[in-house]
């Protein structure tokens, strides 16, 4: 009986992997539009793709870690540096001096990830909690934990613009998506991403540079922790020190109900982008159907666990 | 448990074990009286660990009988066996390092104070009395981990002891120990037999069994081959003994070496080698014979930059190399092709295609992409020249069988273009038909010009394959056999005996 069930689970897992979590979003976008008329509406729909677009990206650097078997708690707290640095700069700078300066601020932060996770094997689950911790005291301490408005009409087009229709979060997230997918599936660094996560030892003794590569995928997820806080500085047009609290663990669910295993070497950042429009429509959706948003934490919260159960029975088999 | 009044504390008759329908215990019998060390030996594979963990309970023969103190009796569990006084003290300890000496000695059997916590103060006196008896001079609250791997065995015995143990069966103990350590072992051996245990020692070392044994049974292909007093035989014998049968020493080469590719000299690594030389030809092969634990792979490892030796000199070609990452030995194009296929192979939940690539993708690129096309036409043409049977190259590489994993990664160190192939154990766990493949392409290699270092523990192996045979015995070369003087005999003989 129980080995029918597993591996009847283990084979559904090996299905979802490759069609199923596609196909587990048209089912859920079919159900939507039955559930709310308002649903199946270009506006709702963009609407969507605008409200995902923080967390998507965020999810994207966070496929990088966990594909090498790492993972990244700190990506919120890297976006509320990012954010403050941003409303605080442009006090007195132009977009061009403080939008780098945000951006290599994130970085920073990703590459003390990445040396002590690399050089130092701290585990990367205490590294980034630290980071987590730690960037958030920065965030407070640079604010002195008072909000700081930005004026700049120009920044607001970021996360509040549209190009042919389409928002600019969204324009940012489908960029960040291409890029990654490209860089992971067609170039070494990308395959030796894959190995690390596969069996480091075996990845070292085949010449691929882990330590180098470990450093890379923890400052790829700050660079895009960095954008992600662009585009919510912009949409909330103030920089407060608690702006991303708990994105983190958003990231990592859409990751892991993308079909990304969370011990390295499978999954793909079109995985994540579609396990975050899953998580996206069902939120959107519960929302149009009115359900107490109480509630909607437990769907979540039921749909990640049997997400990562279906997974780990496939890693299993 | 009390020996018979025969004074046999364990007989096995017939004992017959067999795994898949592969017979790797074939009707063995073994007598082992009280205060009698026996010696148990042969070559890999000969059935040495399968007779052990019958003894211990871990197996249940097919066919045989086991009758401990004179009672027949059916072991159904380690623990079942420990209880009727049998104990294995296998080569891996199983103590706890973050422990005391004395809570490991009485793990899972404290002693308990009346209120049924642990009584510290007679757990530790019990302890002290009892290392104290056999003269082990470790103090009982002394953290396990802190101790060296030589005190660690002696804390494992005394625990064998505190249960009350008859029988003791020692699997190897002193592949981990160095010379003096191996000495106090077998003090303490001494004072166990003269206790009036029984001790069944396994040894690859033959002039340890004449140091210690009373008694010697020889295995080859889980069958008995011999059993007699030490004292009546010689290491001669014994070796006879263990291999059996003449192999033909050698296929007349054919094969013309050239200029020197590999040179090791005087290559050292603090604790696990000292001052190893060699060199090996274009076209030739050259093997690395040894024991476990002799330092082979270490050698191996440390020629190819995945450890770094602390001093010494390797050229390649000519040229006095020192590689920092196994990186840069792929760019002086040699490779290595680990005995450890799970832990430092496989890439298990990646296709085939990628594992057989990983080596040198750059070699499949152009302005920074990956040409998926020419990587594929690589993977297929691997595939036919070694007859990899697969699915397809995008089947997950944990899906194949072991000889056909083994040629993937083979394929994997052809990836590197190398000039140098050092080969770990290239057949371990492939089955027959893979492993005569595996010869026959590596033969071709050769042929073509490939310099080969195989490291191999099969005998056979080197013999039919080497044109000549470092042997390694604890981190140093023993010596260096030519092909005419290459024998299972000479090689034994130099790995196993003293100087």
């Amino acid at each position: 009986m129980t080995t029918t069930f597993s591996s009847n689970v283990a084979s559904f897992a090996r299905i979802w992997r490759r069609v199923g979590v596609f196909a587990a979003l048209v089912l859920l976008v079919i159900a939507a539009s039955f559930l709310s008329d308002r649903f199946l509406t270009a506006p709702n729909l963009l609407n969507i793709l605008r409200q995902v677009a923080i967390v998507g990206i965020l999810a994207i650097g966070m496929t990088f870690v966990i594909l090498t078997r790492g993972i990244d708690l700190s990506v919120g707290s890297i976006l509320g540096i990012s954010v403050v640095l941003y409303a605080g700069l442009l006090e007195h700078y132009s977009m061009a001096v403080a939008i780098p300066l945000g951006l290599a601020a994130a970085m920073l932060a990703g590459l003390v990830n990445g040396i002590g996770v690399a050089w130092a094997r701290i585990p990367p689950f205490i590294m980034t909690l630290g980071m987590l911790s730690f960037a958030r005291g920065l965030a407070f301490i640079y604010t002195g934990g008072t909000p700081i408005p930005i004026l700049n009409e120009n920044f607001y087009d970021l996360g509040n613009g549209y190009v042919f229709g389409v928002p600019i979060p969204s324009l940012i997230l489908l960029a960040v998506l291409a890029v990654s997918a490209v860089v992971l599936s067609l170039t070494a660094f990308g395959r030796s991403i894959y190995a690390i996560g596969s069996n480091e030892d075996a990845a070292r003794l085949s010449g691929v540079p882990v330590h180098q590569y470990k450093v890379i995928v923890y400052v790829i997820s700050g660079l895009v922790s960095g954008l992600a806080g662009l585009v919510y500085a912009s949409q909330l047009s103030i920089g407060t020190p608690i702006a991303g609290q708990g994105y983190e663990l958003d990231a990592i669910a859409a990751v892991v109900v993308g079909g990304t295993s969370l011990f390295g070497g499978k999954g793909s950042v079109g995985g994540t982008f579609i396990g975050t429009l899953i998580i996206g429509v069902l939120a959107n959706t519960l929302n149009l159907t009115g359900v107490d948003p109480y509630v909607q934490q437990l769907f979540k919260g039921a749909l990640i666990v049997v997400a990562v159960y279906v997974m780990s029975r496939s890693d299993r088999a | 448990m009390a020996a018979g009044t025969s004074g046999i504390l364990l007989e096995a008759h017939g004992l017959t074990k067999a795994f898949d329908g592969n017979v790797v215990l074939n009707g063995v019998d073994l007598t082992l009286h009280a205060g009698e060390v026996h010696a148990v030996v042969g070559e890999n594979g000969a059935g040495k660990s399968t007779l052990i963990k019958t003894l211990g309970g871990v197996h249940r023969p097919d066919a045989g009988h086991l009758a401990i103190a004179g009672v027949e009796t059916t072991l159904r569990s380690p623990r079942d066996a420990i209880a009727r006084g049998i104990m294995v003290i296998h080569q891996e300890l199983s103590l706890a390092p973050h422990l005391t000496v004395a809570e490991n000695i009485y793990l899972g059997h404290f002693p308990r104070s009346r209120i049924g916590l642990i009584d510290r103060q007679r757990m530790h006196r019990q302890t002290g009395d009892l290392l104290r008896r056999l003269h082990i001079g470790i103090d009982p609250r002394t953290v396990t981990g802190d101790l060296s791997i030589a005190q660690q065995q002696m804390v494992e015995i005394a625990k064998a002891i505190s249960f009350k143990a008859q029988v003791l069966i020692l699997d190897e103990p002193t592949a981990v120990l160095d010379e003096d350590m191996v000495g106090t072992l077998f003090e303490l051996i001494a004072k166990l037999k003269a206790d009036g245990l029984g001790i069944v020692f396994i040894s690859h070392h033959l002039e340890e069994i004449f140091r210690i044994a009373d008694t010697v049974t020889v295995l080859r292909d889980g069958k008995r081959t011999g059993v007699s007093p030490v004292s009546e035989v010689d290491q001669d014998w014994l070796v006879s003994k263990m291999i059996g049968r003449n192999f033909p020493a050698f296929n007349a080469g054919a094969r013309r070496p050239g200029e020197p590719a590999l040179e090791v000299r005087n290559l050292s690594r603090a604790g696990q080698f000292e001052d190893i030389s060699f060199t090996a030809h274009k076209g030739e092969i050259v093997g690395l014979a040894g024991l476990v634990g002799a330092g082979r792979t270490e050698v191996a490892q440390a020629i190819v930059g995945i450890s770094r030796p602390t001093s010494g000199e390797v050229r390649v070609f000519g040229k006095p190399v020192r590689f920092r990452n196994p990186g840069s030995a792929t760019k002086l194009a040699i490779a290595y092709v680990s005995e450890d296929r799970k832990s430092l192979g496989l890439l298990p939940n990646r296709p085939v295609r990628e594992n057989a690539t990983i080596s040198n993708l750059s070699r499949f690129r152009r302005l920074g992409f990956l040409r998926l096309g020419k990587e594929r036409a690589y993977v297929r043409d691997v595939i036919k020249r070694l007859d990899v049977r697969l699915p397809g190259m995008d089947a997950e590489i944990r899906t194949l069988s072991g000889g056909n994993q083994q040629k993937v990664l083979i394929g994997r160190a052809l990836a590197v273009e190398p000039r140098i192939l050092i080969f770990d154990e290239p057949t371990r766990g492939v089955d027959i038909g893979a492993k005569s493949e595996i010869y026959a392409f590596i033969d071709g290699l050769v042929a073509s010009g490939m310099c080969v270092v195989l490291i191999s523990s099969e005998m056979e192996e080197l013999l039919r394959l080497a044109d000549r045979i470092v042997v390694l015995r604890r981190g140093r070369v023993a010596t260096t056999l030519s092909r005419a003087e290459a024998s299972e005999t000479t090689i034994l003989q130099a790995a196993a005996l003293a100087g």
